[in-house]
């Protein structure tokens, strides 16, 4: 393995955290979508470093899984944003507060 | 003769009530009267034709199991035997007459169906109580009573004062079935059965504490429902339902239930004699009460229902003084007499058009003699008057109490001797405030319809020659009733005739002084005096409404109010509305947290994931 398992892991790591913090600062709902892919392949890229670390399929597997759902994810979030931007005319997620108690 | 034809007896009075229940609305109220009158007379006919099958130890016939579960056994068995016979025939004799009565009574008045179809339940309530073997059956017709005289009592259910007087009688006699209750559970736990023949065998082997017991709870139950002290107070109340339920009451059934059960269970209250000394103190006790009351009384059936506590009271001593043929002998007359007196005071009710104050009734004699010469006859077996059927059931019953020794019983004939005469004042009081005329006659000619007339015949004959039922020897009889009870009024050889003879001429001196009493008191003399406190107080009942409302109804509505509000209110109601406030006020606090902005929820699930990741973390060391 050329890369150690060590760096795959620090790398996604990152990845995760800035996923989360796009998530955590952002307003836009497109952004914190992309926040979420973000966090997603950061989990993914953990899946096939362990993957070739242990020569077993099974990660690489459960990253194809893991496209198809967030291929699914994305085409239905989609859908509610274009929903939403009709509904409010931007995407500020502070103007959607219909479930405040 | 089949000996399942006994079930006809209360089984018809059963269907005519049914019949009547269920088609009373289609066919015209001839035919419910037809059928409740034909109901009671066929009972009527079938005890008098299956009368020979109570000969020697009686007939008991089961019908079918009615509940069966381990060792309780209750099974539907009537018996059939000379006391069970000659109740039911009186019974439903009686109450034959009262049927037609009612027919006359309620003529155009609405609800007729009603009315007939208690009437029948009524008798076959308490026909059930007399033939039954099995004491839950007997409970069952017992209850089947106080039911029936609730409904009837609150007849007029419309006018406050009847629908409470119907409460009163079920209420009353229901606290005292409370005991009954007990001492038939008490005495399935002793002897293992329900039976009351089964019971009566197993009487003498039973231990005496127990016994006795038993017999003062028997005698708390039937005072219940034969209005004996301390339970009497429903019985004048009960005069507001319609004349012939106070005849159906008084006469024939209900009032007599409790001294027939003890008459049933005599075998067992014998083996007791502290028993036995106070049912004749309680039957002693009531008939100088219920006496000294009638006294004073204005109002003509309330006078007449006190008298009928006073009698029963006569019945209770006879019982106590060791004598079922006294008690069963002054109980038959008195049904007669008494079904035959208040029938007739109904006839004068309705002449003057409904009012019921002695003294303003008069002119009775000439202007309805068809009414007046029962009414008198009637008064006549009431006073004791020598010859008619009351003087020689009375006597009998004071023979007994004083043939029985001890200075307990003197005493206790002695006070009913006093009895006898109060009860000859007050009923001549009656025959001379109704009878004579005076200045006031009130209510227009109103006319009597022929079977409120005919009726009254066959009970004044009935009544006056009902002392050939057991005449005693003494006076050339035949002591019949002693011999079909086969039970000696008194022990062989107790009394001789001396006493007997002595003790009917005080008891005919004593009729006569009443009447001489009453007529120089109310002879001729039209306007009442003015009641002194002594008067009202005897009016009143010696103020027992007021002696309960004091003692026991008083304390127990505050006893009540006490729980509504301090337990019920304050605090089962205080601390659900407690919980209820403090689960409201938490949730207002944590609908806070649900602002509606992503972002809030967003961060909260970083933190969340954050904590869970440090756990882990911490776990992993």
């Amino acid at each position: 393995m050329i890369v150690p398992m060590g760096h795959i892991l620090i790398v996604s790591t990152t990845l995760f955290f800035m996923g989360l913090g796009c998530i955590l600062a952002r307003r836009n709902l497109i952004m914190i979508l992309i926040g979420i892919e973000i966090m997603i392949n950061a989990a993914g890229l953990v899946l096939v470093g362990a993957s070739a670390f242990w020569r077993q399929a099974d990660g690489q597997v459960f990253v194809l899984l893991l496209m198809g759902v967030t291929a699914a994810e994305v085409a239905i979030a989609l859908a509610m944003v274009v929903y939403l931007y009709g509904f409010k005319r931007n995407l500020d997620i502070d103007n959607f507060d219909g479930m405040r108690g | 003769m089949s000996r399942e034809l006994i079930f006809l007896i209360p089984l018809l009075p059963l269907a005519g009530a049914l019949l009547n229940m269920l088609g009373g609305r289609f066919w015209p109220r001839r035919v419910t009267e037809s059928l409740a009158v034909a109901a009671v007379a066929g009972a009527t006919l079938a005890a008098a034709l299956l009368w020979p099958l109570s000969g020697g130890e009686g007939t008991t016939v089961e019908l079918f199991g009615w509940l069966r579960a381990g060792p309780l056994q209750v099974p539907m068995v009537l018996h059939f035997d000379r006391l069970a016979a000659c109740m039911a025939l009186m019974v439903t004799g009686v109450s034959t007459l009262i049927h037609v009565y009612g027919t006359g009574y309620l003529h155009r008045k609405e609800d007729g169906v009603r009315f007939f179809v208690l009437l029948n339940l009524f008798v076959f309530a308490m026909l059930t109580v007399v033939l039954a073997d099995n004491l839950l059956l007997l409970l069952l017709g017992w209850e089947g009573v106080g039911f029936c005289s609730y409904a009837l009592i609150g007849y007029w259910y419309r006018e406050e004062e009847n629908a409470s007087a119907g409460r009163k009688a079920f209420l009353v006699t229901r606290c005292a079935d409370v005991f009954l209750l007990a001492a038939i559970l008490w005495l399935f736990q002793v002897t293992g059965t329900l039976s009351i023949t089964a019971i009566n065998a197993q009487a003498p082997f039973l231990a005496p504490g127990t016994v006795t017991l038993l017999a003062l709870l028997l005698l708390v139950g039937a005072s219940g429902k034969s209005a004996q002290l301390p339970f009497m107070t429903w019985l004048p109340d009960a005069m507001a339902g319609p004349t012939p339920v106070s005849a159906l009451i008084h006469a024939a059934t209900m009032v007599t239930a409790g001294v027939y059960l003890l008459c049933r269970v005599f075998p067992l209250i014998s083996q007791s004699p502290t028993g036995m000394a106070a049912i004749a103190a309680v039957g002693t006790l009531t008939a100088l009460y219920a006496a000294t009351c009638a006294l004073a009384q204005r109002d003509i059936k309330r006078l007449l229902a006190y008298s009928t506590m006073s009698q029963i009271g006569y019945m209770f001593l006879a019982v106590g003084a060791g004598t079922v043929t006294g008690a069963m002998f002054h109980l038959l007359t008195h049904a007669f007499f008494k079904a035959l007196l208040f029938m007739a005071a109904g006839g004068i009710i309705h002449l003057a058009a409904g009012e019921m104050d002695l003294f303003k009734l008069g002119g009775l004699a000439r202007r309805a003699p068809w009414v007046f010469w029962p009414l008198l006859a009637g008064i006549l077996c009431l006073a004791g008057i020598p010859l008619t059927g009351g003087f020689f059931s009375k006597d009998a019953i004071l023979l007994a109490s004083f043939a029985r020794g001890g200075t307990f019983y003197q005493v206790l004939g002695l006070l009913g001797l006093l009895t006898a005469l109060l009860t000859a004042m007050y009923s001549f009081r009656l025959i001379y405030l109704v009878g004579p005329a005076r200045n006031s006659i009130p209510g227009e000619a109103h006319h009597l319809p022929s079977s409120m007339l005919w009726t009254l015949v066959p009970l004044a004959l009935a009544g006056l020659s009902g002392g050939l039922l057991n005449l005693p020897a003494a006076w050339g009889g035949n002591q019949w009733l002693e011999g079909v009870l086969s039970a000696p009024l008194i022990a062989e050889g107790e009394a001789g005739h001396g006493l007997e003879l002595a003790l009917g001429l005080t008891a005919a001196g004593l009729s006569l002084a009443g009447l001489l009493w009453a007529r120089w008191r109310y002879a001729g003399k039209p306007e009442p005096r003015p009641v002194g406190t002594s008067g009202t107080f005897f009016l009143k009942g010696w103020q027992a409404d007021r002696a309960i409302e004091t003692l026991l109804l008083g304390p127990f509505r505050a006893i009540a109010r006490f729980w509504s509000t301090m337990v019920d209110e304050r605090l089962l109601e205080g601390g659900v509305f407690l919980a209820a406030r403090s689960c409201e006020g938490f949730g207002q606090q944590l609908r806070r947290l649900t602002s509606g902005r992503l972002g809030h929820y967003l961060t909260a699930m970083a933190f969340g994931l954050g904590a869970i990741m440090v756990w882990v973390l911490l776990q992993s060391i």
